[in-house]
């Protein structure tokens, strides 16, 4: 989840226009939310995006999967399929 | 003629001292120089640390907030063609000694605390440069100057937040920041704000804001960062040592090594038009 540099993990999503939905393009580690945003826009400068916006990972929480990146955030208790 | 240039520097030297020996640059060419001049060496500066930064993701910022200052320069540079130099000549001829460029940049960043205290100071001060210039009424700035300040906005993000991390952590860290804020601003401040006859004339033509318009913004910009940090930009003096009316500094230059790049000596039988 975290870095060697104390780092978190924030997921990246953009859009190319108002009308597009986001869309998850990659993640990046950040110190804290200011970084975040500005190494989401430097590292994912290949479009000229829209919109972009970052998401701490430990934020998304799986709605009906154990695995993947996301599974440290079930609620406790919580019963995915 | 735009900005009072005589037109006999531009047509005997083809660029604004190419030879050492040419007139001094009118106020708006000698303006535009230095902050080309500085945004060449600052990106050149950036680009050392690609590789060598803390993290994947900040060796990327770095290059990207390399590729920008250079894209910048090359813009600015592309402004004295207006004013009746080759912009090629300017780019690509000068000696170490002909450059325009804040002392901050004059030789390389010593660790990584120095790296972000010239993304405060020295890029801050620029974004404040550009800031008065596109409030002037040169019209190429006026068009092309918002872009490079929108730009810059993540630059002034990466500077801050990284400022108040290391400043906050302590210890030899913060307090190798601390003395690299303090060793540039002087120079940094003088180099923003001359206060010489020259800028008085890019003044009172219209050209950029008042020094005091000037270091409001530069406070704006700097004061809350470099406060937070126990830095209080009120009491920093510029420091005009020596000051060089021409090449709007103080005494230097960019190291030999770091020109040879700018100019692009070792690409010199590439280029194309």
């Amino acid at each position: 989840m975290t870095g060697g540099l104390g780092e978190g993990v924030y997921e990246v999503f953009a859009r190319k226009s108002r009308g597009e939905p986001l869309r998850h393009i990659g993640y990046i580690d950040a110190p804290g939310d200011e970084l975040a945003r500005v190494y989401a826009w430097k590292t994912y400068d290949e479009e000229n995006w829209f919109e972009m916006c970052v998401v701490p990972r430990r934020a998304v929480i799986p709605v009906n999967r154990r695995d993947g990146p996301w599974r440290r955030n079930l609620p406790e208790g919580a019963e995915a399929k | 003629m735009t900005g009072g240039m005589h037109p006999a520097s531009a047509s005997r030297s083809g660029s604004p001292d190419a030879t050492g020996d040419a007139p001094s640059p009118a106020p708006l060419s000698r303006h535009i120089l230095s902050l080309a001049d500085t945004k060449r060496l600052l990106g050149i500066r950036y680009s050392d640390w690609l590789l060598g930064s803390p993290s994947i993701e900040t060796g990327i910022a770095a290059s990207s907030m390399a590729q920008d200052e250079w894209g910048h320069a090359r813009l600015l540079y592309a402004m004295l063609k207006r004013l009746g130099f080759d912009p090629f000549a300017v780019e690509h001829t000068r000696p170490a000694d002909r450059y325009y460029s804040a002392p901050a940049l004059d030789r390389p960043f010593d660790d990584w605390a120095d790296f972000i205290a010239a993304v405060v100071v020295v890029d801050g001060a620029l974004s404040v440069a550009l800031e008065s210039f596109a409030d002037g009424n040169f019209a190429l700035a006026r068009s092309r100057v918002p872009k490079m300040l929108a730009e810059e906005e993540y630059h002034r993000q990466f500077g801050t937040a990284w400022f108040a991390r290391l400043a906050a952590a302590g210890g030899e860290g913060a307090a190798r920041l601390d003395a690299a804020a303090r060793t540039m601003l002087p120079s940094t401040i003088a180099w923003l704000l001359p206060g010489d006859e020259v800028y008085g004339v890019l003044v009172a033509d219209g050209r950029v804001l008042p020094g005091k318009r000037v270091r409001e913004l530069l406070k704006a910009r700097l004061g809350g960062t470099l406060g937070a940090a126990g830095i209080a930009l009120d009491d920093i003096e510029p420091d005009r040592d020596g000051w060089d009316p021409e090449r709007r500094r103080g005494p230097g230059a960019p190291a030999e090594e770091a020109v040879e790049r700018a100019r692009g000596d070792r690409n010199r039988a590439l280029f194309v038009e």
